[in-house]
């Protein structure tokens, strides 16, 4: 018997691997092999082809031999010291799903790397893709939109021909950045419920509604307005907003979604509101570009801007229903908007110091 | 380890602790997230040894084997026929729907591939399961009469789950001994039936006290009824839903390993319908209080309780058992674990 056989012997099951038939044996090391004892005699299995799996919990740990053959052993302790003797080093796994101290780092590591990921590395990502997404699917995107918004929520303008050709016109004659990639139509529609407004579609088709033209006398505001949605276009906004919601709904349903898809669909709206706003600053210091660029005061926008709130907090007083207010917030004009006075002192320093 | 004879009931036993898998589940989460969900494959890995080896039978535990990457490749392949689907639905309808048919006609040839997959890697005693089902029998059993169900107005349905189980189970293996499975058609129509009846007897009862309470005429007496016993019948529908979920779900497994032999043994289940809806409704109240903390401990509780109702009426000695062929050429161990690199979990 070798000197370095070590004292140290733990009691394990083994199975051949060819029948289910289990033998108690004691195990223990001798060298360079696995010594493994029974009353009928005893196994040599060199160390090179045994592997050991690594500690699971309080699970029996395995030490397999590669021709077939395996020990499950129980004593958890009796292997670590056995283990130890041989000169064998733990995987850093092992101390980590282990101990209680790095749970809890691991938590907060995980709200940390959440918050991180939600504020920085989604919105990069999605520029990323949306930057690249070709012009077709854009141009699918916008067709369908406009469709279903045909179809549920808008109604043909009743601003005269001439009266759109001339904003269309003033619109064509603004000089675009040099970076603009969009082609760009105006279409006119009109949306009594829902107040003054413009929209942009993916593909650079932009809504103007009536309600937002008859908002104002100054075509350069109208002008201003749609420089803000060609921010939207050219910066892929919709797409990006796109991408953004659905990493999160898919991330909330791989969460939550043992417990009910309706926790999940909530919270995915809610949080897509801190996004619009940082769009909206894109959008708008976009159209300050565009709008220094044709000789046109940033100030149109910030004046268009404060009516625009006006209107829409007219209408909500003129509205008694106690529901008026909440629905605006759900229609997310109020949450996704930045507060205007806040946009308004960006665009035009001037005005705020008056 | 002595063999003995005769007859004897062992029951499963799972010897999982909350805190312990907790600390296992977290850095999994962690891991998980820090590398965009790739280290999901390694975590799904851990998870399932934690699982098996916690489970024991007859003083020896299970274990998995499967390949963190052969289960990655699984998800790449999953998650790209998810964006496929979904992306060709928002691009074109049409284009969606001949994407849907043919994902539909290679999901029975994967589903298979991956029931290969999860018996092939999980062992016992030192034994591989096995499954032996062909791709003919999976498209009977994931297609044709999933379709004819449907057809049917879905009175084929409990045929078709029948099917689904008969498919899984007939085809396994342990070692060399096959399963077999003898749940008759019949139990699953009557699952499917009192399950009904149930829900059935809900809705009447909700009905009725809408009559009840309601006051006036037609669509006004909906309207009365529902503003003032409209949160009763709410409560009366939902608990009806949940109690038949979980009686489905017990008498389902009751029904399943009760009828299932391996070899010279039976299994046996004895799932109580009201702890498994009663283990539900505590789990979902923890996991919603502590914002998911508390997944793992659920985890944990409902697989112990489904465990340990069950087990095996054991006819002789649980040590008889031999490998199949695949098992003796060990040499190209390799070969094999190549030909089932695939894991697919639907």
């Amino acid at each position: 018997m070798s000197t370095s056989h070590s004292d140290i012997q733990v009691s394990a099951a083994y199975y051949d691997g060819r029948t289910a038939a289990g033998k108690l044996v004691t195990l223990s090391i001798n060298g360079e092999e696995w010594l493994l004892r029974s009353g009928a005699g005893e196994l040599r299995w060199p160390m090179s082809d045994v592997s050991v799996s690594e500690r699971l919990g309080n699970t029996p740990r395995l030490l397999r031999h590669a021709a077939g053959g395996h020990c499950e052993i129980g004593d958890q302790a009796g292997l670590d010291r056995l283990l130890a003797r041989a000169g064998r080093r733990r995987h850093w796994l092992e101390g980590v799903q282990h101990s209680l101290i790095w749970a809890l780092a691991a938590l907060v590591l995980i709200v940390v790397a959440i918050a991180g990921g939600y504020r920085y590395v989604l919105p990069w990502g999605a520029e990323i893709v949306a930057m690249r997404v070709p012009e077709v699917v854009l141009q699918k995107m916008g067709d369908s939109t406009l469709q279903t918004l045909d179809r549920f929520a808008l109604k043909p303008s009743t601003l005269g021909a001439v009266r759109q050709q001339e904003l269309s016109d003033a619109f064509a004659r603004l000089q675009p950045l040099a970076d603009a990639r969009s082609r760009y139509h105006i279409v006119f529609r009109s949306a009594p419920g829902a107040g003054a407004n413009a929209f942009a579609l993916p593909d650079g088709t932009i809504v103007m509604l009536d309600e937002l033209v008859e908002l104002t006398k100054d075509d350069n505001e109208i002008l201003s307005v749609l420089a803000h949605e060609r921010g939207h276009v050219e910066r892929r906004h919709a797409m990006r907003m796109v991408l953004q919601s659905s990493v999160v709904g898919l991330v909330l349903a791989w969460y939550v979604g043992d417990v009910s898809g309706l926790l999940a669909t909530a919270p995915t709206i809610i949080m897509q509101a801190k996004y619009s706003r940082d769009m909206e600053r894109e959008a708008d210091e976009y159209a300050e570009r565009t709008m220094q660029l044709n000789g046109l005061s940033p100030c149109l926008l910030a004046n268009i801007l404060e009516k625009l709130e006006a209107s829409h907090l007219a209408r909500l007083r003129g509205n008694p229903s106690a529901n008026a207010e909440k629905e605006s917030e759900a229609l997310g004009y109020l949450s996704s908007h930045p507060a205007t006075h806040e946009r308004s002192d960006l665009l035009c320093p001037a005005k705020s110091s008056q | 380890m002595q063999g003995q004879s005769g007859r004897q009931n062992q029951s499963f036993e799972f010897t999982g602790r909350g805190w312990e898998y907790f600390r296992i589940w977290i850095v999994n989460v962690l891991l998980t997230i820090l590398t965009l969900g790739v280290y999901s494959a390694w975590a799904k890995v851990r998870r399932l040894q934690y699982f098996y080896r916690n489970t024991r039978l007859a003083d020896a535990s299970f274990d998995y084997h499967g390949a963190p990457k052969a289960i990655l490749k699984g998800r790449i392949i999953a998650f790209a026929l998810l964006i496929a689907y979904n992306g060709a639905f928002q691009f074109n309808p049409k284009l969606g729907l001949v994407v849907g048919l043919l994902l539909a006609l290679v999901m029975p040839w994967l589903l298979m591939r991956s029931l290969r997959f999860k018996l092939y890697n999980s062992s016992y005693r030192g034994l591989r399961f096995g499954f032996a089902g062909k791709a003919r029998g999976a498209y009977g059993a994931f297609l044709k009469y999933p379709i004819l169900a449907g057809l049917s107005a879905y009175l084929l349905a409990p045929l078709a789950h029948q099917r689904i189980k008969q498919y899984q189970f007939d085809n396994s293996r342990f070692g060399s001994t096959a399963f077999r499975f003898s749940a008759a058609v019949k139990g699953f129509y009557l699952l499917y039936l009192s399950a009904l009846a149930v829900l059935a007897g809900a809705v009447l009862l909700a009905i009725t006290l809408a009559l009840m309470t309601g006051v006036g005429e037609g669509i006004q007496r909906l309207v009365t009824a529902f503003m003032t016993a409209g949160p009763t019948i709410m409560l009366i529908l939902v608990a009806a839903v949940l109690a038949v979920s979980a009686l489905f779900s017990a008498y389902m497994q009751n029904l399943v390993w009760g009828n299932t032999e391996l070899g010279e043994h039976r299994f046996f289940s004895y799932v109580s319908a009201r702890r498994l809806l009663w283990i539900r409704i505590t789990n979902f109240v923890g996991v919603v209080m502590t914002l998911g903390l508390y997944i793992p401990f659920a985890t944990i509780r409902m697989l112990r309780f489904r465990l340990e109702s069950m087990g095996v009426v054991v006819h002789g000695d649980l040590s008889d058992f031999v490998s199949g062929e695949q098992q003796q050429a060990t040499a190209s161990g390799e070969e094999t674990a190549e030909m089932f690199d695939v894991d697919i979990s639907f």
